[in-house]
């Protein structure tokens, strides 16, 4: 085989690759609004989920981060914007106090070692 | 009085490989100076003894043959060792398999990050930490995104240290080594400790860091992109690759270092240690943990060393160097996304 056909498999390749690490789209689902406070839950397992998810701005809000047999790296939790890290319990919730975002805040999160990531959009 | 000789040196195509030899060559009492010369491939030597250059060239030949050199009076064209004859000429042959290395390593790049993103190892493990649990937590860890950083470390040491002839299973049998018993151990020191100190997420992001950079820079000179011209590599890493290769010390520091690399699956092993109480669960739950990802490590190193031996050498170097290369990437990327310092870029 010659040169152009190596290229061409490899440039198909870097387009897979590249394919595996888009993110994925909204959602609004672990979004509840209890006695004039939002909670958002995200589960942490073997990444995060939802990876995108849209919440309310401007009123008080509780993130709730669900770890169930969780030894991956989804369990050392870093967001950055608020300096929380913490290793989370292998299994349970742990809720961290957002305080108030207003709209059109993005809020990121991901693990320890940066491969998975989270982001809650407040609109 | 001192007499110099010049000889020529076979296998050294390397910056290491130069510091190496005149390292072994200065620790004979006869040799007063040596001066290896990367570009034609010679080594000067200053000499009080009273021997002729044929001895002199066989009995230095003892002294770095276990390192896969030979000196010689006349210039000897090595009739086999493929990854000398690559550094060497050949220009297009080389060429086409750089052109080759590339489509596989980004093969195997495709299907890891495709393993990460399947979820199949994403199931949570239940219940207690037992040392059994661990050890599938080990087994699992070994296949994950760990593997990016902690795997493709151990694949470019090892290709590398197979790469310059070092009598490669023994440094490999002690980074192993290195790994199981500062694991147990440590485990059993954070069992001890209990809960008053935690681990540093910087200071393990920026061994990370580190890591990925090593990575880098192995992984471009496995393609053949820093060896290519002999470029020296910057000092302190040239150091750092000497050490590697020459004491008997290195390897197991840098097992005891894979402790601290930042690795989620370890991360929460540690903390299972943390709060188990006692140095003995501590301890057989990190041996466990360890123990458990040394199948797919101990593959990577052997496997390298046998592939590096075989025919496929080139190939297999320069494939290596790829995959090195992306997995180098990715966990600097991550990890500078997990310090804060960029945004997390992607998310598997």
């Amino acid at each position: 085989m010659n040169k152009t056909v190596y290229i061409i498999i490899a440039l198909a390749l870097i387009v897979v690759i590249g394919i595996i690490f888009a993110g994925g789209a909204g959602s609004t689902q672990g979004v509840e609004i209890k006695d004039g406070v939002q909670y958002i839950k995200i589960d942490a397992l073997g990444g995060y989920s939802p990876q995108v998810t849209e919440a309310k701005g401007g009123m008080p809000t509780k993130l709730v981060v669900a770890t169930n047999g969780t030894y991956d790296c989804s369990a050392s939790l870093v967001i950055p914007s608020i300096s929380f890290r913490k290793i989370l319990p292998q299994t349970g919730e742990t809720e961290i106090d957002l305080g108030i975002f207003k709209t059109g805040e993005t809020l990121k999160g991901l693990c320890g070692m940066g491969m998975y990531s989270f982001q809650i959009n407040f609109n | 009085m001192l007499k110099t000789y010049t000889f020529h040196v076979s296998g050294t195509y390397c910056a290491s490989c130069k510091i190496l030899i005149e390292d072994i060559l200065n620790e004979q009492e006869f040799v007063k100076n040596a001066r290896v010369n990367l570009k034609k491939e010679t080594v000067e030597i200053e000499t009080d003894g009273e021997k002729n250059p044929e001895e002199l060239a066989e009995l230095l030949t003892s002294k770095v043959k276990p390192n896969g050199y030979t000196l010689s009076v006349e210039k000897i064209i090595p009739a086999r060792s493929a990854t000398q004859r690559d550094a060497g000429g050949e220009e297009n042959k080389k060429d086409d398999v750089v052109w080759k290395a590339i489509p596989i390593g980004l093969v195997f790049l495709a299907l890891f990050f495709m393993l990460q993103k399947s979820g199949i190892l994403s199931f949570g493990i239940g219940g207690k930490t037992t040392p059994a649990t661990s050890f599938i937590v080990g087994l699992i860890a070994s296949v994950s995104s760990c593997l990016a950083i902690v795997g493709g470390l151990v694949l470019s040491l090892s290709a590398k240290i197979s790469q310059d002839n070092v009598s490669d299973t023994k440094t490999f049998l002690l980074f192993h080594v290195g790994r199981l018993v500062s694991f147990a151990v440590l485990g059993g020191v954070l069992g001890i400790i209990g809960n008053a100190i935690g681990i540093n997420f910087t200071f393990t992001a920026i061994l990370g860091l580190l890591a990925s950079i090593v990575m880098l820079m192995l992984g471009l000179n496995l393609v053949g992109v820093l060896a290519k011209n002999k470029i020296a590599l910057p000092s302190e890493l040239f150091n750092f690759f000497r050490k590697i290769e020459h004491k008997t010390f290195t390897p197991l520091v840098i097992g005891f270092g894979t402790f601290f690399l930042p690795c989620g699956f370890t991360q929460s092993m540690q903390i299972v240690a943390l709060s188990s109480g006692s140095f003995t669960s501590g301890m057989s739950i990190m041996f466990a943990f360890a123990l458990g990802t040394l199948p797919m490590l101990a593959l990577l190193s052997f496997g390298s060393s046998s592939f590096a031996h075989g025919k496929h050498a080139p190939l297999f170097f320069k494939s290596a160097g790829v995959v090195v290369i992306g997995l180098g990437l990715f966990a600097l990327l991550a990890g500078l996304a997990g310090l804060g310092i960029i945004n997390p870029l992607f998310s598997i």
